[in-house]
């Protein structure tokens, strides 16, 4: 058993003093941290601080040092990002510092990216990700673009009123299988339906599953405008994901 | 470089996607109250125009979001300019003989293809939402009094509802020549019994050195410039709020509505055969009109909510455990015990009380701050009655003395020489209104005064509005009036035994019919009940009584020598009734106020006997006696 002044780093003992209050969630964080070393205890703090900058930096150095990619995944990315969990739940924290923390566990995670292709793994999908023309409201999607990323999808994120050029023109750079797009106001929804028919019109659909998503998007309109699914939420764009792309290779396959 | 092993790095995946799960769960709930884009420091992250947006704290920073977390933020986002399409020829022109659409005070004419919420719209009437009117928040849920075949048939987002509620944002007109009236969940009562505040010495739980404050020796929080603690009377019918300065002991706002569990039945055990179906829709309902008080008057002071450091909760058993989101089954059926009470009775808790920080039920307060459940005493005998005791410190009086408190639950207890004895009556909710045709609860237009004078009734109702119906307090003297008359005989027939109803207000078409008469008899025979039961268990006639305390939302209003004239009081001498009003609500804040009160009453409660009226073997007997119109013997046999 540890014990919290077995943790080095200052950050991580005053954030575990202050925000984690379930005795049994206390052990685990703290025994985890207490087996992490300094190193990797500093990137911890850095992702819980949502410093994007330093989680980045430290990942770099530690993985040049030879540190194992796993290592740094437990001790240093996974270990603090568990932390963020709690805060969120507890409302200590609220949705905007979670993705700035999200954001840093991917800076961290781009590091990681070149030893998964040398060890053969491939992702398990490309996604361009993007809120319609029109439309700044971006929540939402960039939930879904956290929760892709960490079901393991390359996510390229392509932010707010997004033309119909710039989507065709990221999946043909990307060869993305993979466009979804978000649209939150009804009025710019239909832009969904148009960016969907540009595809069409460029003899891209094909090649591309879409997904839709926002507020006001029920299956009726993903059906209306073509798209090939919706999801109610970001768990539900993870799977549905999934199941487009098993599709895809189906359809390939035959 | 070392490789990595394909399964033990999906392994990794699967863990940041577990966390992630969970952080999407916790997303969603809160975007029911509050704006995703507005950041711990409540600045706005959004990339958009919205009207909550204010100046921001130092130049160049963030602009602050001005948004109280009231449920309808997303309407302040910039939006579409276009009117959303009426599906079905919201633009034809309206046909002259049509019907319309009613809140009780504003007529529109209907047209096919609105929902009630538009009409809500331009009635002015509010109706809560925080989904964008998408049927998945059940907020907007309305009574709907009239016209239910008019509009379309329940959707899937209302499967949990019943009867005549709807959700206001699903429920569109489809025949619009059937007239509708429809009224909101939370009303707000116009009666406001204010106690008067006794002197307790302050002694809170949570006070303040220097710039620093403790919860019960705790650190918590900086000073922020006020303490404040919420005493909340959680009736199954009536909720009343009073916020508190726990510096100075003074009531600083004092507010009220009808519970807004309504839709889950209206007496405590369809609300539990309700949450049994239905888990958590009770509870969302009532912590949302809770934060909804709480963010309003915040707003209107200009108060942070995180100056608001303990919460008290007085309501029965089954009020009480749904507001904590506790299983309430067991209340419903035999012994009638609720989980805490069964877990006190084998030894794994000390006392009833509950505390548990205010976060966990989603409570707009301090971060740190605390919730405290008064105790209950047993079985249906709840935390209200607890906080009763605290008011008129029952068994500190000399002699034998009595505390009714009247409700949709109807409370008795019985104290004297070091012996405490309680009941509890399930009297339902007729004298609030409930299943009785022109019965209402004490809201304006209510005729609370009622007298039978020159062949005619003279009443008055409440703001001296134009009548709508009658409350607790006018049906109890329109049934004396009755018998004292003799319109009415003692089993609730009227004179002329073919006559199917009396006319009360001739103008307004107010009327009591036989039904109304014999559902009234039973609420009251409840009253009767507990108090003959409990009266006789203790070994005293109601003339031994010293002192009798009536509490309860009503019964401030209620004459007693009517009350007691049809039976619905015991006939304890006038001069020894006091009506405390509504003692829950003060009780609590004394708990609020005082941590050795607080001591004393969770070890008061422990030594309280409590009598189980329907197991009381003659109890049929006493029930039927109990159901005539008429006093109850001065001696009890």
């Amino acid at each position: 058993m540890a014990e919290l002044n077995d943790i080095a780093n200052d950050f991580l003992k005053d954030e575990i003093e202050e925000f984690i209050e379930r005795p049994e969630e206390r052990t685990r964080i703290i025994n985890a941290f207490a087996r992490a070393t300094p190193d990797m205890q500093e990137i911890s703090a850095a992702l819980i601080d949502g410093d994007n900058g330093t989680v980045d930096t430290l990942t770099r150095k530690a993985l040049d040092e030879g540190i194992e990619a796993l290592e740094v995944m437990d001790d240093g990315l996974i270990a603090g990002m568990s932390v963020v969990g709690v805060k969120f739940r507890e409302n200590f924290i609220f949705v905007p510092e979670v993705l700035a923390c999200a954001r840093a566990m991917k800076a961290g995670m781009t590091h990681i990216e070149p030893i998964l292709s040398a060890s053969g793994i491939e992702p398990v999908g490309t996604v361009i990700m993007g809120t319609v023309k029109g439309d700044l409201h971006d929540i939402g999607k960039n939930l879904c673009i956290m929760m892709l990323r960490g079901a393991g999808f390359v996510v390229h994120d392509l932010g707010v009123d997004t033309s119909e050029d710039e989507f065709m023109d990221a999946v043909e750079e990307h060869e993305a299988p993979l466009l979804g797009m978000s649209a939150l106001l009804t009025t710019t929804m239909p832009n969904m339906g148009k960016t969907i028919d540009a595809f069409i019109d460029n003899d891209m659909r094909e090649e591309v599953k879409i997904m839709v998503g926002g507020a006001s998007v029920t299956q009726e309109f993903a059906d209306d405008m073509g798209a090939d699914g919706t999801a109610e939420d970001a768990v539900g764009c993870v799977e549905l994901a999934q199941r487009l792309l098993e599709e895809l290779k189906q359809e390939q396959d035959g | 470089m070392k490789k990595i092993d394909k399964a033990a790095y999906q392994e990794r995946l699967d863990r940041i996607t577990a966390i992630f799960k969970d952080m999407m769960a916790h997303a969603t709930e809160q975007a029911r109250y509050r704006c995703p884009y507005k950041n711990r420091f409540d600045e706005c992250t959004a990339q958009f125009g919205c009207r909550n947006q204010r100046k921001p704290r130092e130049t160049g920073g963030l602009l602050m979001c001005g948004g109280d977390d009231k449920l309808d933020y997303r309407m302040a986002w910039e939006t579409e300019e276009a009117p959303r399409e009426r599906p079905d020829g919201g633009s034809k022109v309206a046909r002259p003989d049509r019907g319309s659409i009613t809140d009780g005070t504003t007529t529109r004419p209907l047209t096919a293809g609105r929902t009630v919420f538009d009409y809500a719209d331009d009635l002015a009437v509010q109706v809560p939402t925080s989904c964008f009117r998408n049927g998945i928040c059940h907020e907007c849920i309305v009574e709907i009094q009239d016209g239910m075949e008019g509009l379309v048939p329940r959707t899937e987002a209302e499967s949990f509802l019943r009867e005549n509620y709807r959700l206001a944002c699903q429920a569109r007109v489809v025949d619009p020549d059937v007239d509708i009236a429809f009224s909101p969940l939370r009303r707000t009562p116009k009666i406001l019994t204010v106690t008067e505040e006794k002197d307790t010495p302050l002694d809170p739980m949570v006070s303040r050195q220097g710039d620093v404050v403790f919860y019960d020796g705790e650190e918590v929080d900086e000073y922020r410039g006020h303490l404040y603690g919420l005493a909340i009377d959680l009736g199954t019918t009536t909720v009343v709020m009073d916020f508190v300065d726990l510096e100075t002991g003074e009531s600083v706002h004092l507010c009220s509505f009808e519970n807004p569990q309504r839709f889950g039945g209206s007496d405590v055990m369809h609300r539990i055969s309700y949450d049994g179906a239905y888990e958590g829709e009770l509870w969302n309902a009532i912590i949302n009109a809770v934060n909804h008080e709480i963010m309003d008057w915040c707003e209107r002071t200009g108060t942070a909510r995180q100056e608001i450091y303990e919460i008290v909760v007085a309501g029965n058993s089954t009020m009480r455990d749904l507001f904590f989101r506790l299983d309430v089954q067991s209340i419903g059926q035999k012994p009638y015990k609720s989980l805490i009470e069964n877990e006190y009775l084998a030894g794994e808790r000390e006392t009833t009380a509950l505390t548990i920080g205010t976060r966990r039920l989603g409570l707009r307060a301090n971060p740190k701050a605390r919730v405290y459940g008064m105790p209950i005493i047993a079985s249906h005998v709840g935390g209200d009655v607890t906080a009763d005791l605290a008011t008129v410190e029952l068994a500190a009086q000399p002699g034998v003395s009595m505390l009714v408190d009247v409700g949709t639950n109807t409370e008795v207890v019985v104290a004297g020489n070091g012996r405490v004895i309680t009941a509890s009556c399930p009297a339902g909710p007729a004298f609030e209104g409930g299943g009785i045709k022109y019965g209402m609860p004490g809201y304006e237009g209510a005729i609370e005064t009622l007298k039978w004078e020159d062949g005619r009734f003279d009443w008055n109702t409440i703001g001296d509005n134009p009548p709508q119906g009658i409350c607790g307090s006018g049906l109890i003297d329109l049934l004396a009036e009755l018998r004292r008359h003799g319109m009415m005989a003692p089993k609730g027939v009227f004179s002329d035994r073919k006559q199917f109803e009396v006319s009360v207000v001739p103008e307004s078409g107010i009327t009591l019919s036989r039904q109304d008469a014999s559902n009234l008899a039973q609420a009251k025979a409840a009253n009767y009940c507990g108090q003959y039961i409990v009266l006789r268990a203790f070994g005293v006639a109601p003339g031994d009584v010293d002192r009798l305390f009536l509490a309860g939302g009503f019964a401030n209003y209620v004459d007693v020598r009517n009350a007691i004239d049809i039976g619905f009081l015991a006939p304890v001498p006038e001069d020894r009734i006091v009506k405390v009003g509504n003692a829950a609500v003060q009780g609590a804040r004394e708990i609020l106020l005082s941590r050795s009160r607080r001591k004393e009453l969770e070890s008061l409660v422990k030594n309280i006997e409590h009598i189980e009226l329907e197991t009381t073997p003659d109890f049929f007997e006493v029930f039927v006696e109990a159901c005539q119109f008429k006093p109850m013997p001065g001696v009890l046999v």
